[in-house]
């Protein structure tokens, strides 16, 4: 342990805490742990850090501390994510990227619960969340990805809260286990989410004027092309 | 602290706690935690207390999604009683434990199951508790040991273990 955290300051976070109030130091912490660690988006009611425009200013402070941002989401409520910067700095090194198969699976449960509902019209916002579920019977007898990969990828991506079990009431009882999209896609930012949107269409129908559209707003760095 | 503290603090997190050789550069505010034959470090971001998971429980919101919640919590107990030889020191590094130690002290705080019900529950635990720094599992020796993430336990946490220690069956 290194010695300034032994004396109880913190590196990283005492030189944004250090000119908080105690109580408005434990709030600010408080909501950290919450926006971090919390599976959930955290609604801004239950924390005094995320409710006030200052206090959560230095909360977003701390959160770049550590390469991470808050993320807003609908209804009042915060998540975290990492920064746009950071985000790119971790693709483009290859940090930790899941596997194929994991992305394969992810992208089919996102197409069949956003994707299609939102292009119905059934679906608003740009949120890669839905309560539209995705069954993984469907998954397996229609994709064409090997069979005995795809449970095991859906069991990770469950662990990593990018796809979620879908709730069984009042769902019909013959389409068996079904997947929503994850927690965890709350963490992605506007830019974030925006990306998604468009490589989904440059993958989908790469000959449509809206990929066109992309392709030609599209400004890659020569460093990151191809990584996303 | 620089933004190449903030992008390490990030790839710890994205990939959990990271081996690094002893003469690598660290980044601010995360324990360095030496290997016992002092080949390697461990990297664990250290969150000042205020900061950490257990804040989740006062607030009462959930926390990260955990496959078979009630076995791997039972089999990361088991892997403390057999990795943590000497409770009254510090929990990291422990030792290793051979998987069929570490099955015995699972069974013996698990329901009748059929062996190959309780295999098959153990198996897939300590897989999971490995891929995320709980544990390390040497899958060709069938050795297990405490992970990185164990030394993060604070003063309050540990002394409920070592209760916890005390009352399981070996």
């Amino acid at each position: 342990m290194t010695a300034s955290i032994d004396d109880g300051r913190h590196p990283v976070f005492e030189p944004v805490l250090a000119e908080l109030s105690e109580r408005h130091r434990d709030e600010v912490l408080t909501a950290f742990a919450a926006v971090e660690h919390s599976r959930d988006p955290v609604p801004e009611a239950q924390l005094a850090a995320l409710r006030d425009a200052t206090l959560r200013r230095h909360l977003r402070q701390l959160l770049g501390r550590v390469g991470r941002t808050l993320v807003p989401v609908a209804g009042g409520q915060w998540t975290s994510g990492y920064t746009d910067d950071v985000a790119a700095r971790l693709t483009a090194d290859g940090w930790n990227a899941l596997p194929g198969i994991d992305r394969a699976v992810l992208v089919l449960v996102l197409i069949h619960s956003v994707a299609i509902p939102r292009s119905q019209g059934l679906l608003g916002g740009d949120s890669w969340t839905s309560g539209h579920p995705t069954s993984a019977d469907e998954l397996i007898r229609y994709s064409q990805l090997p069979r005995g990969e795809i449970r095991p990828a859906l069991g990770r991506l469950r662990a990593a809260g990018l796809v979620q079990a879908a709730p069984s009431r009042g769902r019909q009882a013959d389409i068996g286990t079904a997947y929503l999209p994850g927690p965890a896609l709350h963490r992605l930012t506007p830019a974030a989410r925006q990306r998604l949107e468009h490589q989904l269409i440059l993958a989908a129908a790469p000959e449509s004027p809206l990929a066109a559209a992309i392709r030609a707003r599209q400004v890659v760095p020569p460093d990151m092309d191809g990584d996303e | 602290m620089s933004d190449d503290d903030a992008l390490w603090w990030a790839r710890l997190r994205s990939g959990g706690p990271r081996p690094v050789s002893p003469d690598s550069a660290y980044p601010a505010g995360v324990r360095r935690l030496v290997e016992p034959d002092a080949g390697a470090v461990w990297l664990v971001p250290d969150l000042p207390d205020g900061a950490r998971p257990d804040v989740l429980d006062e607030l009462g919101l959930p926390g990260a999604h955990v496959d078979q919640r009630g076995d791997t919590a039972r089999v990361l107990a088991a892997c403390l009683r057999c990795c943590w030889t000497e409770p009254s020191g510090p929990v990291w590094p422990g030792v290793g434990a051979q998987l069929d130690d570490v099955a015995t002290a699972f069974r013996s705080i698990t329901d009748n199951r059929d062996e190959r019900a309780l295999h098959a529950a153990l198996l897939g635990a300590v897989r999971r508790l490995a891929g995320s720094g709980w544990l390390i599992f040497d899958e060709d020796q069938r050795v297990v040991r405490l992970g990185p993430r164990v030394a993060m336990w604070n003063a309050a946490e540990l002394s409920s273990l070592r209760e916890l220690w005390r009352s399981m069956p070996r």
